[in-house]
Parts: structure tokens; sequence; C-alpha cells
């Protein structure tokens, strides 16, 4: 089956080209045509809200579940019936999957045992990773005896020891506390950096996601929402799904309509369509400027316009210029670090984040916003992008 | 005494008198829900043991103890060819004796049903349509003992059973016998019907053993480049030892107190010229088929009793 090419190479790319997964006899569809490409070396994060598929699609990946439909290549060959062993992936299960009955130093030897690798270079191999993962004190103990960071270590170890092509890590770092979580976290962006090896690491963790990832695929029912580096999935979040998902807290989506060349925010006041737009590109004046989906669609009546709570700042007074909108202050969280006020615009709750509040209860203030840090969604839920013209755009 | 005193006379003596009365409580309160069990445990349990224990070293009338003999009974026991005939058993010639008998039930019975309960157990873990077939080899377990008995009757009827015909059907027809009353193959009959009852009973346990599996185990497993035989090996089988010992031992206390099946195909004498006698039928008959011999019984039991008890010990302590 050509597995031996495959084994030989340290590095693998990754194809998933209209991968569909359904259970039950189609009742359940898991995954959606999935598209995806994972370049050799490449850290991939799949973040998704729990039951959005991420990790069906990497069990696929894994082979432990075969595709309904589409196909899977490592490099250039189809992979849809290898077997996992023969795909030469090494995988970190969310409950590590340590074999209790064994030894740490027996369950890290497994993998090496079953496939023959002899003894002397099964020890050098395993002193090898215990010391890379600072291991070497439990290599007797039984995973029982061993705290849960340490467990985590054994499974990784267990799966780099091998030297695998593809590494899959299957939500790793969710039973750890917080702030062996984070040490974690580094750790396998070092570990990764330094092994070099293909990773597809799945989370519903967005911090996770955004530190370590070269590349984050979100996911939400079974469907590939964005694909992107996590700097422009912050900054350009391409449906109103991912921008409502990413953030901390996520970007407020005020509903609006347009009207003549401004969109109106309710009661709260209306934002200039054309200069908000004109930011990003994006021809206001006509209807249906080109033949993109997310283009034609772009200036339907009914608009999203986002801001994340961090690029809205608080004024007591009516600005005399640029975007503003009014509401009345709600309640006001200061955290320490920063304070997170909610505004009732248009009876929706805002959040505002600040650096300091010298508002109170029930005020009315006015919401302002620079033009950059406006997004448009249109009715589908889709980012309202430039239509395709010679212009380059910046982004933001 | 002013109230200072009594107060400090209350102080002085608070700990260790209080310390006391709960104890006295609670020794009480042990008490009262030791005696009912305790009482039961006692009469119908610890004193008939201890009695036939005494018992075993008395002459016997009936049922009326005589005078001590020392170990008269059991050396007359063990010399009877009823219970070991060690002539046959050089000879490997039916019957051997019921304790040579039931140990051969023993070490077939225990191992076959065992493997067979594991492997059927495998075989139903991830089919469609399992927990009917579960069900319909549980059932062989939930029938009666007596019952099973006279369906190996039907089963290896000459004429009309089942067994019989099946050879005839695949042409071993010089095979067709009376199979529970051919006295060098019938324990053989018996022991088959046996492991039919005891396979649902293992397979049972070992299901529940499996499905307390991590499924991510078997996945690591095959991650890590294993197959099938190694994943049994090396994770499914360590993971179900813990059963096995309870399998086997529960198999084997089963078959040293088998009665029932063997009194059904054979009757009180376990089989044309005690060829297929078990313990349990020798007690039965020394003890309520004349001519009584209430000493020899008791021996026996005793003898039952003796095996069995450790190895109860052991599953009791496993928990």
């Amino acid at each position: 089956m050509g597995e031996s090419t495959v084994r030989q190479q340290v590095m693998t790319s990754i194809t998933m080209d209209g991968v569909s997964k359904y259970f039950d006899g189609g009742e359940t569809v898991a995954n959606y045509r999935l598209n995806l490409e994972v370049d050799d070396g490449e850290f991939l994060v799949i973040l998704g809200p729990s039951g959005c598929g991420k990790t069906t699609a990497l069990r696929l990946v894994a082979g432990l579940e075969e595709p309904s439909e589409g196909d899977i290549y490592f490099d250039d060959e189809r992979v849809n019936r290898w077997s996992p062993s023969e795909r030469n992936v090494a995988m970190v299960f969310q409950n590590y999957a340590l074999y209790p009955h064994m030894s740490v130093r027996e369950n890290i030897a497994y993998p090496l045992k079953v496939r023959g690798i002899p003894p002397d270079e099964r020890d050098r191999r395993i002193e090898e990773v215990t010391e890379l993962l600072h291991i070497e004190g439990q290599i007797g103990k039984r995973p029982a005896a061993l705290s849960g960071g340490q467990r985590q270590r054994v499974a990784l170890a267990r799966a780099i020891v091998r030297e695998p092509s593809v590494f899959l890590l299957d939500e790793p770092l969710s039973n750890l506390d917080a702030k062996l979580r984070q040490e974690m976290r580094s750790e396998l962006k070092r570990l990764q950096d330094e092994l070099g090896i293909t990773t597809i690491y799945v989370t519903h963790n967005q911090e996770e996601a955004m530190s370590m990832a070269d590349t984050v695929v979100v996911m939400n029912r079974g469907t590939i929402q964005q694909i992107s580096p996590p700097e422009e999935l912050y900054s350009r979040p391409r449906t109103e799904w991912v921008a409502r998902f990413i953030g901390s807290p996520p970007m407020n989506l005020f509903e609006g309509e347009r009207r003549n060349g401004s969109i109106a925010i309710g009661e709260a006041g209306t934002v200039d369509l054309e200069s908000v737009a004109g930011v990003r590109g994006i021809d206001a004046t006509s209807t249906s400027t080109s033949t993109s989906a997310s283009a034609s669609a772009s200036l339907s009546d009914d608009l999203s316009l986002g801001v994340r709570p961090e690029d809205l700042f608080l004024s007591s007074e009516r600005p005399t210029s640029g975007n503003a909108l009014e509401g009345t202050v709600d309640t006001v969280e200061p955290l320490g670090e920063y304070t997170l006020v909610n505004v009732a615009v248009d009876d929706r709750l805002v959040k505002v984040k600040v650096g300091d509040a010298d508002v109170t209860r029930g005020e009315e203030v006015w919401l302002t916003f620079d033009d950059e840090d406006a997004y448009l969604y249109d009715e589908n839920g889709e980012l309202v992008t430039q239509a395709p013209s010679p212009q380059p755009t910046e982004g933001r | 005494m002013s109230l200072r005193d009594y107060v400090d006379a209350l102080d002085a003596d608070a700990t260790p008198g209080l310390s006391v009365e709960i104890d006295r409580e609670k020794a009480v309160a042990l008490a009262v829900f030791l005696i009912p069990g305790m009482t039961l445990f006692g009469i119908f349990s610890v004193g008939p043991i201890v009695y036939s224990a005494v018992g075993s070293f008395f002459s016997w009338d009936a049922f009326s103890m005589q005078q001590f003999t020392g170990l008269e009974n059991w050396i007359r026991t063990f010399r009877d060819p009823l219970i070991i005939n060690w002539e046959n058993l050089r000879r490997w010639r039916f019957p051997m004796g019921a304790l040579a008998q039931n140990l051969l039930w023993v070490v077939l019975h225990v191992p076959i049903s065992t493997v067979l309960g594991l492997a059927m157990a495998l075989l139903f873990a991830d089919l469609r349509g399992r927990r009917i077939l579960r069900s319909m080899v549980f059932l062989g377990f939930t029938v009666p003992t007596i019952v099973i008995g006279l369906v190996l009757l039907f089963i290896y009827d000459p004429q009309a059973g089942v067994f019989n015909e099946l050879l005839r059907v695949i042409g071993m027809e010089h095979q067709v016998r009376n199979w529970t009353q051919s006295p060098q193959v019938a324990i053989y009959a018996l022991i088959a019907g046996g492991i039919w009852v005891q396979t649902g009973f293992n397979m049972l346990l070992y299901s529940s053993a499996l499905a307390a599996i991590d499924p991510s185990l078997i996945e690591s497993a095959k991650i890590d480049g294993a197959g099938p035989y190694r994943r049994f090996r090396d994770i499914i089988w360590p993971l179900v030892r813990p059963v096995t010992a309870v399998v086997v031992i529960m198999g084997i206390i089963w078959v040293l107190r088998v009665f029932d099946i063997v009194y059904a195909a054979g009757g009180s004498a376990g089989g044309p010229n005690h060829a297929y006698s078990v313990l349990g039928i020798e007690v039965y008959r020394a003890a309520f088929e004349p001519p009584i011999d209430y000493g020899k019984a008791m021996v026996v039991a005793l003898v039952q009793l003796v095996i069995v008890a450790p190895l109860a010990a052991y599953i009791a302590r496993m928990g």
C-alpha cells in the first residue's frame, strides 16, 4: 500500500478534499465538505465549540474513522483506507489513554515494541524523549501514580518517541489546571518548533489556538468557517459567527438597516456607511458591483455592524464628528486590568472595554469608534469585503 | 458542694467519661445490628459445619450420633471406590469415583467455559444485535439446572435427540448412542451441558469488563500500530484479567457443587454403575438413601468445603 514511502518521510503535508463524515446512516452530519491543507511542519489548530465536529475531523486524519465522502491525502497519496499505523500518525487523546497496567516506561516503549524496534534502540529513544519532557524520574511508576501534568507528558512522550510524520492532539490540555495549561502550552509550542512535525491540534479554547497556531481553522456545526493565521482571525473574522466566537469578550454586533448611504442602528443613531465601507474599499453607492458572492450581497438592506469591545470608546457628550451611538450604562464590571462597561444600546447590551470608567449606572453615554475598527456583515452573516478591484487593501 | 465545684468536676472527667460512654453505646448498637444476622449465620452455616466436622469422627446409627471412632469414617470414605477408584483411574475407565469424576469436571468445564465466555464477549462486543444474542446465551444460566439436566436428556436421546440426529445428518451414524447412559462417554456429554450453562454467565461477566475498558485505550493501541491480536494480548487481556480470576473461581465452585444436572440424567446413583457420579450425589445418597451412612456423607461434604472455602475466601477478599 505504499506505506514505506510515508514511513521514510519525517514530514508530511495533509490535504482534505471535500471530506464529509456522516453517522447513523446519514442522519448525523459530523463533518460536511471539509477542504483543508496542512503544510509540512505546520502547526494547525482546529478551533470550535463542543460538538462542532473538530474531533471527528481529527479522527478522520488519524484513520480512526473513514470519510463518507471526499479524499484525504498525505503528501500525494490517497490514504482514505489506510490504517492509523500505516499513516504513521501519533495521537494524544484528551484523557491521555495511557495503558493503566503498564509502567511509564512500558507505555512509552509500546509503540516501538509493536513496530519491532530493537531493545537498545528503544532504550536510547526512551531516554532521549523522557529527558526532553523531564519525566526521567517517573519511568518506573504506573500512570495512576502520576499527576495530571505528568500523565500529559507521558502521553506526549509516547507520541513523540515514534518519530511520527503527523502529530495529532485532541484537546490535550483540557484536563489540566489553568497554571499548568499555560506552562504546557508554551512547552508544546517549543516542542513542535524543535521537532518540526506536522501537527493538528484540536481545542475549544481560543487562547490556546491563538497562541500556538500557525494557522487556525474555525469550525462550527461540521463546517469550516474560516482558515487563517491567528492575527487575521482576530482582525478579519470572515463571518458573524466567527466574530462572535473570537475575542474575549467577543465582538459586539449591531443590527442595522441600510438607509441612504448610512446604517440606522435602531434608535441609537446612524453610522455613515460610505466612510465605514470606504476604509475597506467597498463601493457603497451601488448594490451589486460584482459577481462574487459576498460582494454581490454586500449592500443588502439588512446589515450588521461589528465593533470589538476594545475598539469602542465612551463619551458622556455627543461627539461633534465621527461615528457615535447613543446608549445607557447598564452595569460596570471593574476587572483590574480593565473595566467592562455594559451599555444598553437599542435594547441590546453592548460590552465596552475601557481602562478606567467614570460612568455610573443609568448614565447616558455615546459610543464612538473609528471607521477602520468597524466590520460589516451582510444578511447571510458574511463579512462584506471589498469588491474584486485593482485596489489593494491593507485589511485594517 | 458548690456549683463551681460541680462544674469543675464535670470538666475533670468529661473527656474520659464521655469516650467510655460512646464506646459502650457503639458496642450496644453494633450488637443490636449484628445479632439477627449472626444468629441466622450461626444456626444455618457455622452450626452445621461444626456439627458435621465433629460428627465425621463419630459412628452413626441412622441420624443419631453413637460413639467416637476417630478417623474411621475418613479412612473408610477415602478407601471407598465410589469416591476414588484407583484401579479404574489408572486404566482411565469409568467409574473412577465421585471425587475423581468431579475433578474431571473442574479440569474440563472451567477452562472451556472461561475461554468460550471470553470469546463470545469479544465477538458480541461490536456486533449488531449483540443484546439479543447476549440474552440468548445468558438464558441458559437463568434456567434451573435440574431443567438443564432434563433438556440434556432430550438432546442426547437415542431416538428423538437432536444431537444424535445431527450425527446422522453429518453421516456419523456409527456414533449414535444413548449418550447419557453410556458409561465411558456420558460424563463428557454432561460436562458439555454444564459448559453451555456457565458460558452465558462468564460471557456476561466478561462483557461488562470489556465495556469498562476505555475505548480510547484500544484506539491508542491501534495508532501505536498494534493489530487485533496484539491489542488483545497487550491491552484487553491484562485489563480483563481480574475478571478472569472471578470467572475461574466461580466456575470451580459451581462445578464442585454440581448436582442437579447429574441427578436429572443419572438419578441418585450418578449414572449406570455410578459412571458419572459427583461429590454432591455421594453426599445425597449416603445421607438420604438406605443404607444411610451419615458419617460418610459428612466426610464428603467436608471435602467439598475444604476445596471450595479457600477459593471463596479469595473472591471475597478481592473486592
